[in-house]
Formats: structure tokens, sequence, C-alpha cells
């Protein structure tokens, strides 16, 4: 009797095995609307079909905690791979590259911005498809201008327009008109602006080269000679966004994220925000900061996570961009959205550099901590210019170096 | 029965602790043995598991060649031409290759491999492991594992040109060297008050302690807000400084928001040391007139030894090991101590094996300091 209880058991278990679905993870982060969204979109994929399992499975730390699981090899199948991070995942093979899927199918990469597939090719091999993204634009306090009697910006504002306003409020009275962090990345576009770039075709820095130090000088300068800006903190703010939210000053540089962050927060000072492109002095130029849907490469269902990531890229999408308000990596996404409030951040999708620096490593971390302590040394006067690049170029390579 | 009897109690005694022991091996000796394997290497985790991925050669072959092998009018030849082994193997098979890796690439039969591709038998999944066996005549060795780069003392060395390694060094020392003294006799200041007799001393007892059972990411961000330029310390004593962000005031900020958290959780060391000390050592001061002070300096102090022994030493291990304050207050990389720029070496700059290095240099300044101490402070009391 009990051998026969026993093998039922067996078989009913090999049998649920096999019907079973193919389980594919998802992994990546998200405050609670994102998690929810993601959730749904889960959801709306188990539903539509039955062969493949999708299950969300957060990972708090990410970049860290998923680097320990790809080195134990208990990585998920998918997971967002931020571009920052690109070089270092792609370069040290752990995603799959998706230009096989592709071809075969003819996958049709033009319904995406075009940087955006940029920003996750290395090698020449294309390593993810975009989730969605966000690029930098120009926040202004439309109450705080006419306040002042000072003319808005617009999306043709210049360098020297953008500082004229700031001095123009700063002899009108108002203490602080502009905040700024000490970040390369929003240091950047004005470095790229000036006509200056990255890095050099040997992957050495060309942050010390003349357009690069006239645009940080010109950005730090802001903090450290007109004394126009100050760090969120100094304003009694955790962050750019707050500090606009609470209207300590008057122009801010930021993100979407800071779009809906006051929208949610501070929904009075929503109605009198306005946005436009980042200033400007030889050509247009924003940051463009972007996450992926890649596969990892040590996955052992590679079909049905490709039949996954164009759900999670499409539909998926959708749901998730209808939920969250984020910008759509895919054209037709983006064409739905209406809201004018958005437009900057859209149209720097088409002339926008993706937030990754090549390096022979691979990571461009520890450089990056290097710079930005640099950057704030700068804008409190404890270096000179000269100091803060000479020692940037003399040592940028030992922080980027293969180790 | 084989086993004497005292062995087979043995036996069934280790048999006993074995999930300790197990336990024991897989997290302690095994992880500090493959630390000091590491720090000699430039250990990169990421590469781990590269061997072991799989793919379709068949497929890898048609992404890097850009062909099918049912295209038309396809010949070795031809393919031999546009191919590029090396690219072939570190992109698309997906092995970051070392040099003697490198090396071993002579062996490797390209033409048998595009012949398969062509015949159309490279369809099975296989891992790269396998796939680099199967191809790899001679040396194939050097793909069946994951070895680490030697570099001998190389990440020593390194440490010996890094400015912030020693930024970091000396910016541990200083703090050991100011909150051990300072948070070792406050805590036996507050256990002598929290042990007399005077009005609600549970209530100040547990005042101390609070400090010590809440979480230190907690405290770290309440004393964030005290910091702060906008802060409540600069609006008390009216100054304007962005105490965390300024580079000269950083270090000693967290010093004393440590000093604060740590002295109540030693005070109860100290208190239990108290219990011990003959309340008739008291009495025979008190017949022969003694002072607070003296009693103090003369009876506590002198048998408070061991406790303070204990306190320093741990005192010493924990600052030398300071992290979590630094990791959620400071900005600046000139604040930075030992312990935290270990973890960003090894878990953001993908620097594993330098990080292991740094992490043997503070080990060995930790065991001296701990052996010295050992040796010239004697733990006995004196009764």
């Amino acid at each position: 009797m009990k051998k026969v209880v026993l093998l039922a058991l067996l078989i009913v278990l090999v049998v649920s095995v096999s019907l079973s679905a193919v389980t594919v993870s998802v992994s990546g982060w998200g405050n609670p609307t994102e998690e929810a969204a993601l959730q749904e979109m889960m959801k709306v994929f188990n539903e539509s079909q039955d062969e493949i399992e999708a299950v969300w499975e957060p990972i708090p730390d990410f970049n860290k905690q998923l680097k320990t699981m790809l080195s134990a090899g208990t990585a998920p199948d998918i997971f967002f791979v931020d571009v920052a991070w690109l070089d270092e995942f792609a370069g040290k093979n752990t995603l799959l590259p998706l230009d096989l899927y592709v071809r075969k199918e003819n996958y049709n990469l033009d319904a995406f911005y075009k940087p955006l597939i940029d920003a996750f090719r290395y090698n020449d091999r294309l390593y993810g498809l975009p989730k969605d993204f966000s690029t930098l634009a120009l926040y202004y306090n439309r109450e705080i201008f006419d306040e002042y009697g000072i003319d808005y910006p617009d999306n043709s504002t210049t360098w020297e327009e953008f500082l004229t306003i700031c001095t123009t409020f700063k002899e009108k009275g108002l203490e602080t008109p502009l905040v700024l962090s000490a970040d390369l990345n929003r240091v950047l576009p004005f470095v790229l602006s000036n006509g200056g770039r990255l890095v050099k075709e040997d992957l050495d820095t060309a942050l010390t080269e003349t357009q690069a130090k006239e645009a940080i000088r010109f950005y730090c300068d802001l903090v450290r000679k007109h004394e126009v800006a100050q760090e969120p903190l100094n304003l009694g703010a955790d962050w750019i966004g707050d500090a606009f939210g609470k209207e300590k000053v008057a122009l801010a540089m930021s993100g979407p994220w800071t779009l809906g962050f006051i929208r949610d927060q501070y929904p009075n000072v929503a109605e009198k925000t306005g946005i436009v492109e980042m200033p400007f002095k030889q050509e247009r130029s924003t940051m463009i900061y972007t996450v992926s849907w890649s596969i990892n490469r040590n996955t052992s269902h590679k079909d049905e996570a490709w039949k996954l990531l164009k759900f999670l890229s499409n539909e998926g999408q959708q749901i998730f961009v209808d939920r969250t308000g984020v910008l759509a990596s895919r054209k037709t996404i983006a064409e739905k959205d209406t809201d004018a409030l958005k437009e900057p951040f859209y149209n720097g999708a088409e002339y926008g550099t993706a937030w990754r620096v090549p390096t022979p490593s691979g990571n461009f971390q520890e450089a990056n901590d290097q710079i930005n302590s640099r950057l704030k040394d700068l804008f409190y006067g404890r270096i000179t210019y000269e100091e803060a690049f000479e020692q940037i170029e003399n040592n940028y390579m030992n922080w980027v170096e293969v180790e | 029965m084989i086993f004497k009897a005292k062995t087979r109690e043995a036996m069934v005694g280790y048999l006993f602790a074995a999930p300790i022991i197990l336990a024991v091996i897989a997290f302690e000796f095994y992880p500090v043995f493959a630390a000091v394997f590491y720090s000699f290497t430039k250990y990169q985790p990421l590469q781990v598991q590269q061997l072991n991925n799989t793919i379709v050669p068949e497929d890898t072959l048609s992404l890097n060649l850009m062909v099918f092998p049912d295209d038309e009018g396809l010949s070795v030849e031809e393919l031999k031409e546009s191919f590029d082994l090396r690219f072939f193997i570190e992109t698309d098979v997906g092995i970051t290759l070392n040099k003697s890796q490198k090396e071993a690439l002579r062996y490797f039969e390209t033409e048998r491999l595009l012949k398969d591709f062509l015949a159309g038998r490279l369809k099975e999944e296989v891992t790269v492991k396998e796939f680099m066996g199967q191809y790899v005549v001679r040396e194939k060795d050097e793909f069946m594992k994951y070895k680490p780069n030697l570099v001998g003392f190389g990440n020593f060395k390194k440490m010996m040109d890094d400015p912030y390694f020693w930024t970091s060094l000396k910016n541990t020392v200083v703090y050991t060297a100011i909150v051990v003294p300072i948070q070792t006799f406050l805590a036996v200041f507050l256990a002598v008050i929290a042990n007399g007799n005077i009005r609600g001393k549970n209530f100040f007892k547990l005042v101390f302690f609070i400090p010590a059972i809440t979480s230190s990411a907690a405290i770290s961000m309440i004393f964030k807000l005290i910091y702060a330029k906008p802060g409540v310390l600069n609006r008390v004593i009216g100054t304007s400084v962005d105490w965390l962000q300024n580079p000269a005031t950083a270090l000693p900020a967290i010093m004393i928001m440590n000093i604060w958290t740590t002295s109540g959780y030693f005070m109860i060391t100290y208190l239990a040391g108290l219990q011990n000390i003959p309340d008739t050592l008291f009495e025979a001061a008190d017949i022969d007139g003694a002072s607070f002070w003296q009693k103090f300096s003369r009876i506590t102090l002198p048998l408070l030894r061991p406790q303070i022994l204990f306190v320093s030493t741990m005192g010493i291990i924990g600052c030398m090991q300071v992290f979590d304050q630094i990791y959620f207050l400071i900005e600046n990389m000139r604040n930075v101590t030992l312990a935290f720029y270990i973890y960003r070496n090894a878990f953001e700059y993908s620097k594993m094996g330098y990080a292991s290095s740094i992490a043997m240099v503070l080990f060995a300044i930790i065991l001296i300091i701990t052996v010295l101490q050992r040796k010239f402070i004697k733990e006995e009391a004196y009764f």
C-alpha cells in the first residue's frame, strides 16, 4: 500500500513538473509605484501565454548584489543594466548579445530612439533594450521669475544668457537663484555643448582638453566665482528636486524624476514650473540616463528570456509608462505622451549622450568619485583649476586601469 | 566493534559538533584563506562564471560571421579570411583572455571549427569549457577553470603609491587614537555615576544605553540633520559650517558621534566590573578619610583594569574597522577610512584583489596592536 501511494506521489510530481511552464526570473529595482507596475507587467505576460512564467524578483542594493550573484552563477535570467555599468557587464561577458535574435526575426530596432539603442551597444553587439530613459533639462519657477521681473529662459537660452539670468537675480536680491551638485554627469552636458568629449581614442580622459576645461570652469564658477548657485544640502534640501520643490531656488537642472516628485509632493509648485532644454553653447547637448532589459549570458532559458524581453519592451513598456509616467524609449509609445512639460526631455533623446564613459577596465566608478571630489573642492575654492586638472590628468589612468 | 570505546566516544562527540565545525570552516576559515589568496591576485568576480556559460556554437559563429551555415556559396577559406579568432573568443564565446590563454589559442583548430559550422554539426548547446576543450588541442587546462591573474606583491606595491590608501590609513589611525581613549574613560565615568547613589540612576543607565541599541543607520541619519548647514548644531552655536561636507570638520564630527554612541555600551561592561569590587575596600577608605577622587583613582580604576583592557581592545578593533558611519555620512574621499576604502574597491571599483590586500594590511595592524596591548597591559586584577 505504502509503495502505491509513493508511486502515485512520484507520478504526480513528475507530471506537474513536466507540465509546468519555464520560469524566467526578472530583477531590478524600483519605488513602490514602479514595483506595482512591474508586477502588473509580469501578470499580463503570464496571462497572455502559458509556456513561460515570468517572476519579478526585486534586488534592493542592485549593482553590488547583482555582481555577487553573477559571480556565483545565481543571477536572474533578465535584469536591469544601468547604462553607466554597461561597459563592465558587457565587457566581462555577463550579458547575452541580442543581435542574432534581432537578425533572425528582423526585429525593428528603429522603433526606439537611436541614441538609446546605441547606448547599449558594446563591441558592435547589442546587450539590451532600453526600458525607459531620462534626460536633463532646465526647470524654472515662473512665480519667482515674475516676482523679480526677469524673462523666462527658453529652448534657445545660451550659457551667457543663463549666467545673466542668475546674476540678475542675485543683483535684485535673490541670494541663491540656482541649485547645483558636484556631479560629473551634470557637468558633462556643458562639456559636450562646448564641443568637448569624454575620452580620447586611447580611452584616456578628455576632460583636460581646452573645451572641457572651459565648461568645467563655467559650471564651477557658478558656485565659486559668481556665487549664484549652492549645493542642495546647503539649502536645507536632500537633493536638487527637493530644493526646487521647496522653492529655495528659481532654477534647477534635473531630469523628469523631479517633475514626478514635485507633482507628488509639492503640487502647488508643479503648477508654476516651466521646463526648457539645457542651456547650450556650440551645440545642443544633454545627458541620457537609461536602463536596459538585458539577458543573463548564463541563463538556461535564452529563447524564453528573449520572448519575455520583447514583451517587456513593447506591451510591457506601455503598462510601465502609463503607471509611472517615465519617458518611453519606444517612439510609438512616446508619441502617445501628451504631457507638454515632458517635451524638452523627449527632445533630448534625439541629441543627448548616454551617461557612460568607456574605460580600459569597464569600470568608471573610481574615476567618477575622484573627479566629483575635485569638483566639490573647486566649488569651495579648496584647490585651483590648474591643480584639479593636473591631478585628473596625472592620475586618471590609475583610476580606470584594468585591475 | 572496530573502534575502541574511547575513539567511538570521540567520534560521537565530533559528530555532534560537526555542524558548527563545518560552519566555521565554510564561513570563517575558507573566506579568510580565500582573502589571503586573492590579495596576491587580480581577482575579477564577474569573470568567474565565464567558462560555465553555455553557447550554441553555431549561433555564436553566425553572430560573429554574420552568415548562417545554410547560406549559399560559403567556403571555409572565405570564412577564414574574415574570421578573427581572438575577437570571436573574447566577445562571442565570452572569455576575458589572460596572457597564457592568449598563447594557448595557438592550438585552436579554426579550420575544423569552420568545417563543422558549414556541415551543421554545431547545433547542440555546450558549455564554453566543453567548447574550448573540443577545439583547443593542447593546453586545454587553460580553459577549464577561472584562474585569477597572480601578481605577487603587486597589490601591496600599488598601495605604496596610492594616496587614498595613505589618507584612509591616516584617518583610521587618527580616528582610533582619539576615539578610543575618550570613549574608554568617558564610559568609566558614566559607569561610576550610574553606579553611585543618585536619584533616578536607572533612568540615566537607560539614557546612556539607548544609543548602543539604536541602529547605526538611524543614528547616522539623525546626525546628518544635526550637522547639516541649516541644522540644529549651527543654530545652537551660531555658526554656519557644513560639518560633514568640510574635510576639516567631517572626521571630528563623526568621532564625536561615535563616542556618544559607544560610551553607553561600554558603560555596561564597567558596571559589571564595579559590582565585583568589594564594598569593604571603599568602607576601609572611608574610615581612613579618603576623598571621592582618591577612591576613584586608587581603588576603582586599578580594579577595573581587566574591563579597561577589554573595552580598549574592543574599541580599537571597532574603530580600526569603522565603516557604517563613514558609509552614511561621508562624501569626500579625503575623509574615508580603511574599511570603507576596502568596500569601495571591492564592490564599486571592481578591484577585489586590491581590496583583499588592503584588508590584509588592516588585519595585520589590528593583530599587532592587540598583541602588543596584551603583552604590556596585564589582565589580572590585584585581588
